[in-house]
C-alpha cells in the first residue's frame, strides 16, 4: 500500500508541477490580439512578425486611446486541430480581444464555427477560400465574427485574368492554356473562376489538372501537359512550390508558368529553388519597390530593418489588420465583440496593399474584401535575374516580359 | 514515346531507391537492426548540402560532399548513442531488445525531423545539381541530372559489391551477417564489423540523400515516407538479402512510375503498398529472403 | 504492481478519479482542456498497451484504429448529421472492423513483419484520407458541424469518466485469465500454444478490444475538438507519442499509460515558451527514458523485478 501511495504522490506532483508551469499571467488595460500562424511555413512566418511591428508602431504613437496593443503568438504547426486548441486557449486562458489567424483555408474554416461559439473576432491575413465568406451569408448571426482580410479565390482568379489579357493575349498572342493547381479548398473556386474568365479574354482552357499537395515528383504531370501543347500553364499552387518549379526548370518544360504560385512571392524563393524560378510569373498583392500605396514601401523598409528579411504577402495583410483592428477598437470605444464587428464593417482603411473595405451583410460574400481599381487590384510579377520585377498594372510596372531560353514563346523581349 | 519516358524516369527513381534500400538491408542483415531513422538521416544529408550551398555559398560539389559527410556523422551518432547502448543494455530482456531499438530509432528519426523543421522550416529543399541541362535519349528529353543520378547510384553499389566480395574486411562483414558467433571464433572483432557497417551505411545514406535532393528535393515531411519506402522494399526483397532489396527497389520504383503516369500521380505509392501486403500475406520471407 | 490485488488497485483508481472530478471547481478552463485531451490520449495508450504490453506485438498502427474511428464518426456527421452518439458508435464499430481487417494478415506474421504491416496500414489510411480530400478534408483537416458541448467542465467530466471506465475494464481484463493467457502468448507463444491455448484467437480478441477503445476514444475526441486531421489522428508522430506514453508510464501496467499520457501532454504545454523545440525536447526525454529507464515510471517506483 505504501509503495502505491508514493507512486501516486510523485506522479501527481510531477504532473501538477508541469501544469503549474503553464499558468499564464495577464495584464489589464491592454488590447490583446492573438496571432495563430504556421511559424514553420515560409509564407506564414511573417504574420506574427508583421503584427508585432504594427503593434510596436501603434504603441509608440500612444496606443489605442492610451491602451497598449499586445500580440500573443501561437504556432499551429499547419494543423487545423492545433489551431482550434490555440484559439480556445487564446480566448479562454489568455483573454485575447481578437484573433488574426492563418493563411490556410482549411484552418480558417475549422476556426470559423469557434468564432461564433466563443464570440471572438477573427480576421485572416492569407486564406483564400470563398466558402469562408459564403458561410457567413448562411449564418450571419453566428459567424459575423469572421472577417476575410485577404482576397477570395474568385477575386484572385480575376486578378490573374486581367494581366493575362494584357500580357499573354495582347502582347504574346497566346491562344491556349492548361490550368494546373493543387488539390485544396482554396483552389476549387479559383479553378472554377479561371475556367470561366480565361475564355472571355481569349485563352481556351484545353485541360484542367489537379495535383495532390503531397506530390514530390512532377515529371508525369509536366509530361502530360507538354503533350497537350498549350501556350501557357495557368497555375494555382501554394502548398507546393519549390519542387514543381525546380523540376519544371530541370526538365526544361518549354511552356511558361503564369498565375498563382504563393511561395514565389517570398524573396527567399530564388535561393530556395537555386534560381529555377527564373521566368515564372506570379500574382501578388505586393512586390519589391512597388509603391501600391504610400504606406507600402515604408512598411517594407521597417520590416527589413527590424527582422532582416522581406515580408511575405501575409505580412502585408497582417500588418494592415492590426492597424484597422486598432481603428475599429477605437471606433467601437470598447472591446466587446459585437461592437467590434459593427465597427469593423465600417472599415475604410488605406493599407499596404490597397484600400480595405469589407462587403456588407447582404452580399453573397459578407466580410470579404472589396476588389477593383478603387480598392485592391493585385500585381503580376516575374522573377528575372534574381529579382522580382513587376509587370502589371502598367502604371507601377518596372520591367518587361523576359523568358529563359528553353521556353518557346513568340515575341518575348 | 510514353513508354521510353516511363522506362527512363522509372530507372532513375528505382536506382535511388536501390541505393537507399541497400544501406537499410545491409544494416539489418549484419547488425539485425531495422533503423527507423533511415529517412531522417537521408533528409539530414540533403538539408546539410542545401544549407552549405545557401549559407556558406559553396559550389555543388562541395555541398554534396558536406551532405555525405553529415549523413556519415548522423549514422555514427545513431549507432553509438542509440543502437549500441540498447544492444548492450542489461536492463532489457533479449527478446525485447528489437522492440526497444525499433522504438528508439523511430523516436530519434522524429527528433531529427523536428530539428530540421525548426531550423529550416518544413518547406521543400532542393540541392543545386552538379550536372545541369537536358539530353535527348530516344527522342525523350531527360534532365542530365537523372542520368547522373542513376550512374552514381550504380557506381556506389558497384563499389560496395567489390568491397564486400573482394576485400578481406568486406568478407568479414558478409560472414558476420550469416553467422556472428562463428565469425568471432575466427578472431574477427565483431564490434569493429558493426562500426564498419554503420560507417558504410552512413556514406550510402548520404549519397542517396544528396542525389534525391538534386533530383526531386525533400522536405522535413519526407522523413516518414522515405523510411517506409526503404522498409517496404527491404521486406519485399526479403529481410537480410541485399540483392533482393535491389530487385525489389526496381519493382517498387517502376510500379510507382507506372502508376503516376498511367493512373495519377496522387495514387503513386498505393500499388507498391498493396503489393507489399500481398507478398507478406503469401510469402512472408519476401522474394529472396533468408530470415 | 503485481503485489496488489485487482480490486485494491481499482479502488485506489476510483478514489483518484473521484478526486480528479472535483478539479473543475478550482482549475482554469484551459487546464481542463489540456487534461481532457490527455485523458482521451490515455485511452489510446491503454488500448495500445493491451496489444503491445500483453500480446507482445509491437505495432506502429494505433493510429490506424484511432484514425478509422475518428474519421468515420466525423465524415458521418458531415454528410448526414445524425445524433452524435450514433456517429461515435459508428466510429467505434468501424475501428473494430478495421482492427479485424488488420489482424488477419498481421497475425500470420511475427516480429518486424507485424510491425511493418501495421505501419503500412497507417500509411494506407493516410494516403486514402489525403487523396480523397473532398470526403475527408484531405491534408489539413475535416471540420464537423457539431461538438458535444463547449463547456470546458462538461467535456472534462466526460473525458475523465470515459477514461476511468475504459481503464477499469482494460485493467480488469489484463488481470483476468484472458489477460494472463495474452501475457503468456506475448512472452512465449510456442509454450502457450503447447499448453493448449489458442494463441491466435486470444490475440485477435486483444486486437478487437484495443480497436474498440481506440476507435471510441478517437470518435469522442473528434466531437470535442470539432475537427479531425491527419496530423491529430493518423500521423506516425501521434503513434509514436502513444508508444512513448506507454513506455514512460511503464509497459504492461495499463494504468501506467495514463500517467505517461498526462506527463507527455503536460510537458508539451509546459515547454510551449520554447516554441517549436517543445516536441523535440519531449521526444528527447522519451529517448532518455527508453535508453536508461526502460521500465518507465512504474518500473522506477516499484523497482520492478524484471530480470534480463
Amino acid at each position: 500500500m505504501r509503495k502505491l501511495d508514493k507512486r501516486a504522490i510523485i506522479a501527481a506532483g510531477a504532473t501538477g508541477l508541469a501544469l503549474v508551469l503553464t499558468a499564464p499571467g495577464y495584464a489589464a488595460d491592454t488590447i490583446k490580439i492573438g496571432v495563430i500562424a504556421e511559424a514553420q511555413a515560409v509564407a506564414a512566418s511573417s504574420i506574427p512578425l508583421a503584427a508585432q511591428l504594427a503593434a510596436d508602431e501603434i504603441n509608440a504613437a500612444g496606443g489605442v486611446d492610451g491602451k497598449k496593443i499586445e500580440i500573443v503568438s501561437y504556432d499551429n504547426h499547419s494543423s487545423a486541430a492545433e489551431s482550434v486548441r490555440a484559439f480556445q486557449r487564446a480566448v479562454n486562458e489568455d483573454h485575447v480581444n481578437a484573433v488574426i489567424a492563418s493563411y490556410i483555408s482549411e484552418v480558417v474554416l475549422a476556426l470559423e464555427p469557434w468564432t461564433g461559439r466563443l464570440k471572438t473576432v477573427m480576421v485572416t491575413p492569407g486564406a483564400a477560400s470563398d466558402v469562408i465568406t459564403q458561410n457567413i451569408a448562411k449564418d450571419y448571426d453566428n459567424l459575423k465574427y469572421t472577417f476575410h482580410g485577404y482576397l477570395t479565390s474568385t477575386s484572385i482568379a480575376d486578378s490573374v485574368c486581367a494581366p493575362a489579357k494584357d500580357l499573354l493575349v495582347d502582347q504574346l498572342h497566346m491562344k491556349t492554356a492548361v490550368v494546373m493547381s493543387e488539390d485544396a479548398a482554396w483552389t476549387t473556386p479559383l479553378d472554377a473562376e479561371y475556367i470561366k474568365c480565361l475564355p472571355t479574354i481569349g485563352l481556351q482552357v484545353i485541360d484542367h489538372i489537379r495535383v495532390s499537395p503531397d506530390t514530390t515528383d512532377f515529371t508525369p504531370i509536366f509530361n502530360k501537359i507538354e503533350g497537350e501543347k498549350p501556350d501557357v500553364i495557368i497555375t494555382g499552387i501554394a502548398h507546393v512550390g519549390v519542387q514543381p518549379t525546380v523540376q519544371w526548370k530541370q526538365q526544361e518544360v518549354p511552356i511558361p508558368m503564369f498565375g498563382i504560385s504563393a511561395q514565389a512571392t517570398n524573396s527567399s524563393f530564388w535561393n530556395d529553388t537555386n534560381g529555377a524560378v527564373e521566368g515564372v510569373l506570379y500574382q501578388a498583392v505586393s512586390g519589391p519597390g512597388v509603391a501600391v500605396t504610400p504606406k507600402t514601401l515604408p512598411f517594407v523598409a521597417a520590416f527589413k530593418a527590424k527582422y532582416g528579411n522581406f515580408p511575405s504577402y501575409c505580412g502585408y495583410t497582417a500588418y494592415d489588420e492590426v492597424y484597422y483592428l486598432a481603428e475599429a477598437f477605437k471606433r467601437a470605444g470598447s472591446t466587446d465583440s459585437d461592437k467590434l464587428v459593427d465597427a469593423l464593417e465600417k472599415t475604410d482603411y488605406v493599407g499596404t496593399i490597397g484600400r480595405v473595405q469589407f462587403k456588407g451583410k447582404d452580399s453573397p460574400n459578407p466580410h470579404a474584401l472589396k476588389v477593383g481599381p478603387d480598392t485592391i487590384t493585385g500585381l503580376m510579377l516575374q522573377w528575372q535575374d534574381g529579382k522580382q520585377t513587376n509587370l502589371w498594372p502598367a502604371n507601377v510596372a518596372n520591367g518587361k516580359l523576359k523568358f529563359p531560353k528553353f521556353i518557346k514563346v513568340g515575341a518575348a523581349n | 514515346m510514353l513508354f521510353w519516358q516511363i522506362l527512363i524516369d522509372g530507372f532513375a527513381i528505382s536506382s535511388l531507391y536501390a541505393l537507399g534500400a541497400t544501406g537499410f538491408a545491409l544494416i539489418f542483415g549484419v547488425s539485425g537492426v531495422l533503423n527507423l531513422s533511415h529517412g531522417a538521416l537521408m533528409v539530414a544529408a540533403v538539408v546539410a548540402a542545401w544549407a552549405a550551398g545557401n549559407d556558406l555559398h559553396v559550389g555543388p560539389y562541395a555541398g554534396a560532399m558536406i551532405g555525405i559527410a553529415v549523413g556519415f556523422v548522423a549514422s555514427m551518432i545513431t549507432y553509438f548513442l542509440i543502437v549500441r547502448p540498447l544492444q548492450q543494455s542489461r536492463k532489457i530482456r533479449e527478446q525485447e531488445k528489437e522492440i526497444f531499438i525499433l522504438t528508439a530509432t523511430l523516436l530519434w528519426g522524429i527528433m531529427l525531423q523536428e530539428l530540421i523543421a525548426y531550423f529550416y522550416t518544413n518547406n521543400a529543399k532542393t540541392v543545386a545539381p552538379i550536372v545541369e541541362g537536358v539530353v535527348r535519349i530516344v527522342g525523350v528529353r531527360t534532365p542530365a541530372n537523372e542520368i547522373f543520378t542513376a550512374v552514381v547510384c550504380w557506381l556506389v553499389i558497384g563499389i560496395l559489391w567489390l568491397l564486400v566480395n573482394r576485400t578481406r574486411a568486406g568478407k568479414a562483414v558478409l560472414a558476420a551477417s550469416m553467422n556472428p558467433r562463428g565469425v568471432t571464433l575466427l578472431g574477427v572483432e565483431l564490434s569493429q564489423v558493426y562500426i564498419a557497417v554503420w560507417a558504410i551505411y552512413g556514406v550510402l545514406v548520404g549519397v542517396a540523400g544528396v542525389l534525391l535532393g538534386m533530383f526531386l528535393g525533400v522536405s522535413s515531411y519526407s522523413v516518414g515516407p522515405l523510411t517506409a519506402s526503404a522498409f517496404s522494399i527491404v521486406v519485399l526483397g526479403g529481410l537480410g538479402s541485399v540483392s533482393g532489396a535491389l530487385i525489389a527497389a526496381y519493382v517498387v520504383g517502376y510500379l510507382e512510375t507506372l502508376t503516376a503516369y498511367l493512373i495519377s500521380p496522387a495514387y503513386r505509392t498505393i500499388p507498391a503498398l498493396l503489393l507489399l501486403v500481398v507478398v507478406m500475406y503469401v510469402s512472408p520471407r519476401g522474394l529472396l529472403g533468408r530470415r | 504492481m503485481g503485489s496488489l490485488s485487482t480490486t485494491r488497485v481499482l479502488l485506489i483508481g476510483l478514489i483518484a478519479v473521484a478526486l480528479a472530478a472535483f478539479l473543475p471547481l478550482g482549475v482554469s478552463g484551459y487546464i481542463l482542456g489540456l487534461l481532457t485531451i490527455a485523458f482521451y490520449f490515455g485511452v489510446f495508450a491503454m488500448a495500445w498497451d493491451l496489444l503491445f504490453g500483453f500480446a507482445g506485438e509491437v505495432n506502429f498502427g494505433p493510429t490506424f484504429l484511432i484514425g478509422t474511428g475518428a474519421y468515420t464518426a466525423g465524415i458521418l456527421d458531415n454528410l448526414y448529421q445524425p445524433p452524435i452518439w450514433l456517429c461515435v458508435a459508428a466510429g467505434a464499430l468501424a475501428a473494430v472492423a478495421g482492427g479485424v481487417v488488420l489482424a488477419l494478415p498481421a497475425l500470420r506474421v511475427r516480429g518486424p513483419y507485424f510491425g511493418l504491416t501495421t505501419l503500412v496500414a497507417v500509411l494506407m489510411l493516410q494516403n486514402f484520407v489525403v487523396v480523397d480530400a473532398s470526403l475527408t478534408g484531405g491534408e489539413i483537416g475535416l471540420t464537423v458541424p457539431d461538438v458535444i458541448t463547449i463547456s470546458d467542465a462538461k467535456n472534462y467530466q466526460i473525458a475523465l469518466w470515459f477514461m476511468a471506465i475504459s481503464g477499469a475494464i482494460l485493467f480488469a481484463l489484463s488481470r483476468s485469465p484472458v489477460g494472463l493467457i495474452l501475457q503468456a502468448s506475448g512472452q512465449d507463444a510456442v509454450q502457450a500454444g503447447a499448453l493448449g491455448f489458442n494463441v491466435t484467437k486470444h490475440k485477435l480478441t486483444a486486437f478487437v478490444i484495443s480497436a474498440f477503445f481506440s476507435g471510441l476514444a478517437g470518435a469522442l475526441l473528434v466531437f470535442y475538438l470539432g475537427s479531425a486531421s491527419v496530423g491529430t489522428f493518423i500521423d506516425i508522430t501521434v503513434g509514436v507519442q502513444i508508444i512513448i506514453a506507454v513506455v514512460i508510464g511503464g509497459r504492461r501496467t495499463i494504468l501506467g499509460a495514463v500517467l505517461g499520457s498526462i506527463f507527455i501532454i503536460a510537458m508539451s504545454e509546459a515547454l510551449r515558451p520554447v516554441g517549436d523545440l517543445a516536441n523535440f525536447i519531449v521526444f528527447a526525454m522519451a529517448l532518455v527514458v527508453v535508453l536508461f529507464f526502460p521500465n518507465g515510471f512504474f518500473g522506477l517506483l516499484t523497482r520492478s523485478k524484471e530480470t534480463s
